[in-house]
Parts: C-alpha cells; structure tokens; sequence
C-alpha cells in the first residue's frame, strides 16, 4: 500500500478564462494531518471541490488510494472514503443534528446508525444538542456538527474547508484535539485554513498556495521560512 | 405521555378506518360520489407530497400521469373488456413505465425549469391524446359502461389512500426519507456527503406517478367518461398542490389535512355561492401561504396536538441513551 492517499497530479482549472489552480501537485500522506494556506482568492476551495467531485479539473488528475477520481461524481468519491465539510456550513436546517447524522450514513441498520451518530456525537462533546434543528445551532456548533457528519461516512480521508475560521480559541483548540485523535485512529485529515497559529503547529506537511500556483510546500519549520510565502502572507 | 400519544393515534386511526368502512352504507349516494372525488385527491396529494414535499421537486407534471392512467384504462376496458380494478393496475404500471424514462430525461432540470418542463410536456400529452382520436376517441372522448354500484370504487380508491399514508408514515421514519428532504435542502452538499441524488430522485418520481395513474384510471371509471381536458385538466394539478401546499408540504399529516379540509371548502362553497367560488377558493390558499407557509399541521405542532414530523429516530435515540445509562 502506497504512503500517499490523495495525489493531485498536474491540475489546472480556470474559470472564465481566469486562472483559479495552474498544474498543481500535492501528495497527501496517509494517517497525515496536512494543511493548505493561502491568501484569499489562492484557489484553495477550489482544489478541495476538485478532490471532492464537485468541480472538475481542465487538466490534469487526482488520485484517491492510487484511483484515477478525476472524472467519479461526488458520490463515488464520497463512497471511497473521502468525506468532506464546507468553508460555509451547509447543515440541513431543517433537519434535527442527529438527523443530519443519520441521514448520511451507510448500511440498512437504522439503530447501528444512530448508534454510531450518538458515539461521535458524544465525541465531539455535543451529544446534549442532537435534537437541535440545524437552523438553531450556534456558527461553532455547526462547524463541529458538519465534522461529525463526515465522520458518519466512517472516512479514510477528511477534507476539512476552514475549519477553524469564525471559531473562539477555546474552541479550536478542541477541534485540534478531535483532530489528532482522529489521526491517531488512522485517519488522514487534510485541511484550508487561514489560521496560522494551528495550520503551523499542528500539521506534518503544509502547501501553499498562491494566485493558484503551488509556491512552497514542505513540514511547518520549511514553509514557516520561505521568503515567497512570506512575502505572499504576511 | 408518549404512550398516552400513541394510543390517541392509533384510536383515531381506529376511527377513522370505521367510519370509512361503514360510510358507503350509511352516507347518501351524494356522500360516496364526493368521498371519491376527495380520495383520489388525497392520493395525488399524497403521491405529488413525495416528489414535491419531500424531495422538494415541485412540477406541474402530475396530472400527465393521471390522464395517462385514464387513458390506459379507459382503452383496456373499452377494447379488451378488461375490469376496472385489473385495468387501475395495469394503469399504475403503465405510469411508472413512462416516468422512468421521463424522469431520467427530466430530473436533469430544477427549481423552475423542472416545474414548467413537467407542465408542458403534460400539455404535449394532451395534444397527443387529442391528435390520435382513432386510438383516444380524440375530441369526443370514450364512454365507459357505467358503474351501477360506487361502492366497490370507493373501497378501492379509500385502500389505495389509506397504503398512501401509511407508505408516507414509513418514509417519514426511515433513513430514505431524511435522504430526500436532504435532497431538498442542499442536493450538491447531499451528493458530496454519499447521497446517490439522481438515483433516489428518479426513483421517488417513477413511484409517485404510479398511484396517479392509477387514479386516472378510477376517474374514468367513476365518471364513465374520459377525454382530454378532463384526463389532463390542469385545474386536477393545482388544487393538488394547493392541497398539499395548505397541509404541510414533506409531512405525513399534511395531504390528508389539505385534502379534507380544501374538499369540504370547495364543495361548500360551490353550493351556496358558485360565481364566487373560485375566486374565494384562491383567496383561501392565498391567505393560507401568506400567514401559514408550513400549512396546517404546523399549527397542530405549535399546539401540541401533533407531534413533530420523524418522532421514530427521537425515540431510537432516547433508547439508545437509556442503554447506555
């Protein structure tokens, strides 16, 4: 079994003639925590909509577990273990948390699935807000909500978009706990985010992208001393 | 108190089910003649409430199916002689044959285009209908022999209503149901999320057209007659959705409520003030979408007398902590 889980190979994708990715490489370790930074307009979502199956690339292909996904459906990506959450959260307000829980999971067996909604939703720590409706939840509660439902799908890879943004410290400090024991468990977190503080502490391999091009990548101490990431971010 | 629910329920139902059993031999023939006309309201409520209510794919299509159903059946029995009951189900076959198609070409639009699509081919159908008049009859339509007994069409239309509720009770409470009202919320977040979205959409449309087909097929039967503005009258298409848009759009409770309550208005008010009628039938709706946009059974939920839509996985839930605890 190879070490990389998600390999972007060469992907470029413009819209309206406007450059968003040009021929971007990136190789997500499996059992990693990889992030990638940029500043705004840098093309970040719109590589995690590629890997996603929402979006497809002009050139180039993206590899899932050595499997050519560039032209699957979102769904069959979704169903080869990688699952996602959105940079705005996009919960089914009408539908209760543990609703949005189950209504994404797999097999027949209804107790098994809420069993399993209920187990992450106590993981998380926020089993006490699962018969919220979405439309209630507070923007934290969301984020930590939209975490848990891609775990539903029992993910080898998590594609998380600005998880930490809008998120008190307290907070996200939580997350990056819950992270990295999802790490520990095996399963390789790959995430946009805007905060440094987390983005340059917490993850084993950082790219950077800008104006849609790859201009560093490399572990926290490289990408922290580039002088074009430097100069593109601060 | 959750027992204490169940049971009033299930006595209503109880009811209910009683009094639709023995209203054919208590009620006038007046009676049973306008319980058919609101049952297979109620059925296409119920039907357009999945694809519509629940799916969130609302279309002006419906009525295709019925006039298809009325057609088929109409022809089996002319023709061949075929029963009435035998021909409604061939009818409801013959509706989910031409939805698959249909719904895998159409099911590509949304939102609006999907809405008005669905409206013309409708319209297309019943320029066919009227095109092919030495298979429809054309303009002049096909009379039916005459039913000399209602009863039996009543029994019949009452059983498929009641498997209509009980089939949108189940969705309710299933996994399949949470999966459409996904669909209706965020289809692109549901299809990133593992939702197979054309596959349940086209399935939730080749199932609601079968039960309208088969209504087609009993109109006919119950008007001995049939010919294109009746089979594909688009007045049959909005006062469904207006039923259902009255009850409670995606709830189980919402079609009966809209069915009911919007039957006994129009008649009542055909009664005692028919050049009036419509318009005030349009300024009900109209108020009831302004001031009520969940419909009927939201007030029930406010009140308390209903319970909240999807009560199965609460209480599963609820079971689940008390296992643990």
């Amino acid at each position: 079994m190879s070490d990389t889980i998600v390999a972007v190979e060469k992907v470029s994708k413009r819209f309206a003639g406007r450059i968003a990715l040009d021929s971007v490489d990136i190789d997500v370790t499996r059992g990693s925590i990889t992030g990638v930074i940029g500043p705004n307009g840098s093309g970040k979502s719109t590589l995690f909509n590629i890997i996603a199956g929402t979006l497809r690339p002009d050139t180039g292909r993206v590899l899932v577990d050595g499997r050519n996904i560039t032209s699957a459906s979102a769904a069959e990506i979704c169903g080869l273990g990688v699952a996602r959450t959105f940079q705005i959260s996009r919960l089914f307000a009408e539908m209760t948390v543990l609703e949005n829980l189950v209504a994404v999971a797999r097999g027949r067996d209804d107790r098994a699935a809420i069993a399993l909604a209920m187990e992450l939703l106590e993981f998380l720590e926020i089993a006490d807000i699962a018969d919220r409706w979405g439309a209630e939840l507070s923007y934290g509660q969301r984020k930590l909500v939209e975490i848990a439902r891609a775990l539903m799908l029992q993910p080898k890879v998590m594609l998380l978009d600005e998880p930490f943004a809008g998120v008190n410290p307290r907070l996200q400090n939580r997350i990056v706990e819950h992270l990295r024991t999802l790490c520990a468990k095996g399963i390789t977190v790959f995430f946009i985010d805007h905060e440094m503080r987390i983005v340059l502490n917490e993850c084993d391999l950082v790219y950077v992208l800008a104006e849609g091009r790859l201009i560093a990548h490399g572990d926290t101490a490289t990408v922290r001393n580039d002088a074009r990431v430097l100069q593109a971010y601060f | 108190m959750n027992r204490m629910k169940k049971v009033n329920s299930l006595g209503v139902a109880g009811v209910a089910g009683v009094a639709a059993l023995v209203l054919p031999f208590i009620g006038s023939d007046y009676t049973v003649s306008f319980s058919i006309q609101l049952l297979i309201f109620l059925v296409l409520a119920y039907s357009w409430n999945w694809i519509g209510g629940y799916a969130g794919y609302t279309h002006f299509g419906q009525v295709g199916f019925f006039g298809i159903g009325a057609y088929v059946g109409s022809l089996l029995n002319f023709h061949l002689g075929v029963p009435w009951y035998f021909a409604a189900i061939i009818a409801g076959l013959a509706g989910a044959l031409t939805a698959i198609p249909l719904g895998g070409a159409m099911l590509r639009l949304k939102g609006p285009f999907f809405a008005i699509g669905m409206f013309g081919l409708t319209r297309v159908l019943e320029a066919f209908a009227l095109g092919f008049d030495s298979v429809t009859g054309g303009g002049t339509g096909i009379y039916l022999k005459p039913v000399s007994d209602l009863r039996p069409v009543y029994y019949v239309v009452a059983a498929v209503a009641g498997v209509m509720l009980f089939l949108t009770w189940k969705l309710d409470n299933s996994r399949l149901g949470l999966k459409l009202l996904a669909i209706r919320e965020d289809e692109d977040a549901a299809e990133s999320l593992g939702i197979p979205t054309t596959r349940l959409k086209i399935g939730t449309f080749v199932a609601s057209a079968i039960a309208p087909a088969a209504m087609g097929s009993l109109y006919a039967v119950y008007l001995g007659f049939i010919d294109p503005p009746t089979a594909f009258a688009p007045n049959i298409e909005l006062t469904t959705i207006a039923m259902v848009l009255l009850g409670g759009m995606g709830t189980v409770l919402g079609p009966l409520c809209g069915a009911v309550v919007l039957s006994v208005v129009n008649e009542l008010l055909w009664a005692n003030y028919p050049q009036i009628y419509l318009a005030s039938v349009g300024v009900i709706i109209l108020l009831a979408v302004l001031f009520m946009p969940r419909g009927i059974v939201s007030l029930g939920m406010k009140t308390g007398w209903v319970t909240v839509s999807r009560p199965l996985f609460r209480r599963l839930a609820a079971r689940h902590g008390e296992a643990l605890s």
